[in-house]
């Protein structure tokens, strides 16, 4: 395998071994806590445009899977480990994970000193990155040069409705670049899906006469997004049960007046303790966020904070005051991750068939 | 064989749902009193004040109704004398008061009826709202649940046993089939 580089904006070079793709890329440069979920991470489209550090020292060991993608076409920039491990004992792995990244053109980097790197993105805040393979003053001046796009959306979510059928329930999804975890858990509930783009006006989807709808997750900064998008969940909510997830969460709060914050560092992954406020008890789940709600914000006549991370105090969950629609910023699919928040999926239903009686 | 048709979770997640639903139907918690029906009614009725003192950090008072023993094993068209409610333990005033009136199970009607009654006795609340954990259909007055945990359609053969952690073993509802020989 060839020698490439991880350069970064604050002029350091990692060098390592390139795996996946021969590609050149830039992106964002984040990192990911999670112990398990490689293959969900990189498919996720939350991470469009970044490039993924990964804590967990050994990756690429359980190969690729039908079972556990989440999106079909992956847009991360790149993925930056430890140790790349490219023999899988899985049964259900098909493909090895370098195979499978050079199929999509994404760049993988391994031997690099992940604890290192991971200790200066804690403090760096937002910082831009290239897998490259000459880490010489032109690198870094194409590095500095790239203005990555604030319309990470656009990117990855459908242009075009899209049905997923069943029998059950007629449920709308927004899509904001969803993951498949979302529609899976629908699915399993056997839920009548139609995918709307996320430029869906309230009247597109209320046209549809659903009985729910859901707000997806999504990457970039719910701020981009303009205010049409924040008028179609104020008119929607008022209507039908909506549950909102992630980037759909932060879009929730912002359509019912609260403000949001940029984190400091973006945090992705499920080891924080989070408060079930109703029931006071605590439960795991895979988290993704560089935007929080501010907790200041919440106008407490509209909203009610529902969930509260115990470690960094940021809220988690809201619900209206007046009407069956909720959220959470965590990813309540469990693709990968904690699979005990996924009731919230049995709560939009059985929000959904309470609103019948 | 008893079959589970509400596991702990789902008892839970029910609560959940009808406390959101009682703040959402009385725009807060001011004024709202909950009366429980003993004997499992008056703890789920806890459960609920528990979670809106968690969410709005509220006391909401809570009473108990005590109901003479209204068995429905036996067979309530020809024999069962109508249930008797006693408001005895209530040591608040719901003249006034939104009254959230929580029971398991919902069958004919005649408890709430007869439970109504004793509330009145106590006074005029400003409203009466019901929330059980089970609707199970079979009714026979002119009576309905704002907040319901689950729609359970039975058999009058059928016995719907909702057991509680504070008093019985474990979180649960379940349906128990009559057997052959008991059938009339």
């Amino acid at each position: 395998m060839a020698k490439r580089y991880l350069i970064l904006e604050d002029g350091s070079a990692y060098p390592g071994e390139g795996f996946g793709a021969g590609a050149t890329t830039s992106g964002e440069v984040i990192f990911n806590l999670n112990l398990l979920g490689y293959q969900e991470t990189i498919t996720d489209q939350i991470y469009h445009n970044q490039i993924i550090v990964f804590a967990q020292p050994a990756i690429g060991n359980v190969g690729i899977n039908h079972d556990s993608y989440e999106s079909i076409l992956p847009t991360a920039k790149g993925m930056v480990v430890r140790d790349l491990t490219n023999i899988s004992t899985n049964r259900l792995s098909k493909l090895s994970l370098d195979e499978f990244l050079r199929q999509h053109n994404i760049p993988g980097i391994s031997g690099i000193d992940t604890r290192h790197l991971i200790r200066k993105l804690r403090t760096a805040g937002p910082i831009k990155g290239s897998i490259v393979d000459v880490a010489d003053a032109h690198a870094f001046d194409q590095l500095n040069a790239t203005v990555l796009t604030n319309r990470q959306v656009d990117q990855v979510a459908t242009p075009k409705p899209y049905p997923n059928p069943d029998t059950g329930k007629n449920v709308v999804v927004i899509d904001f670049g969803l993951k498949h975890g979302i529609l899976r858990q629908l699915s399993e509930r056997r839920c009548n899906v139609t995918v709307l783009p996320w430029t869906a006006s309230a009247q597109d989807v209320l046209n549809l006469d659903p009985d729910g709808v859901l707000l997806s997750t999504g990457p970039g900064s719910p701020l981009d997004l303009g205010a049409g998008v924040l008028d179609m969940i104020r008119e929607v909510q008022a209507e039908i049960p909506l549950f909102a997830i992630g980037l759909g969460h932060e879009l929730f709060a912002l359509a019912n007046g609260a403000e949001l914050t940029a984190l400091p560092v973006e945090y992705h992954g499920s080891s924080h303790p989070i408060r079930r406020i109703i029931t006071n008890d605590v439960i795991y789940a895979t988290q993704g966020q560089g935007y929080a709600v501010t907790a200041k914000s919440i106008d407490r006549d509209r909203l009610i904070t529902t969930y509260v991370d115990l470690i960094n105090g940021t809220v988690q969950g809201l619900r209206h005051r007046d009407f069956p629609a909720f959220s959470v910023q965590f990813f309540a699919d469990g693709a990968p991750g904690p699979h005990e928040s996924r009731d919230l999926f049995d709560e939009f239903m059985e929000a959904m068939t309470s609103r019948e009686g | 064989m008893p079959k589970v048709v509400v596991d702990a979770m789902a008892m839970q997640r029910a609560l959940t749902r009808i406390t959101y639903e009682i703040i959402e139907r009385n725009k807060g918690v001011d004024d709202l009193v909950i009366l429980g029906i003993k004997t499992r009614g008056v703890y789920l009725a806890q459960r609920i004040a528990s979670r809106l003192q968690q969410l709005e950090n509220v006391t909401v008072p809570v009473g108990a109704l005590d109901v003479t023993p209204y068995r429905d094993d036996i067979d309530h068209d020809s024999q069962a004398a109508e249930p008797e409610v006693s408001a005895a333990d209530i040591d608040f005033s719901v003249a006034g008061k939104k009254v959230i009136l929580v029971d398991d199970v919902l069958y004919t009607g005649r408890t709430i009826r007869a439970a109504m009654s004793a509330i009145m006795a106590l006074g005029r609340p400003k409203s009466i709202n019901l929330a059980v954990l089970v609707d199970r259909g079979h009714r026979e007055l002119p009576i309905r649940a704002d907040f319901v945990g689950k729609n359970i359609p039975s058999s009058q053969r059928e016995k719907i046993k909702v057991s509680v952690t504070e008093i019985d073993d474990r979180d649960a509802v379940e349906i128990i089939k009559a057997s052959a020989n008991q059938a009339n």
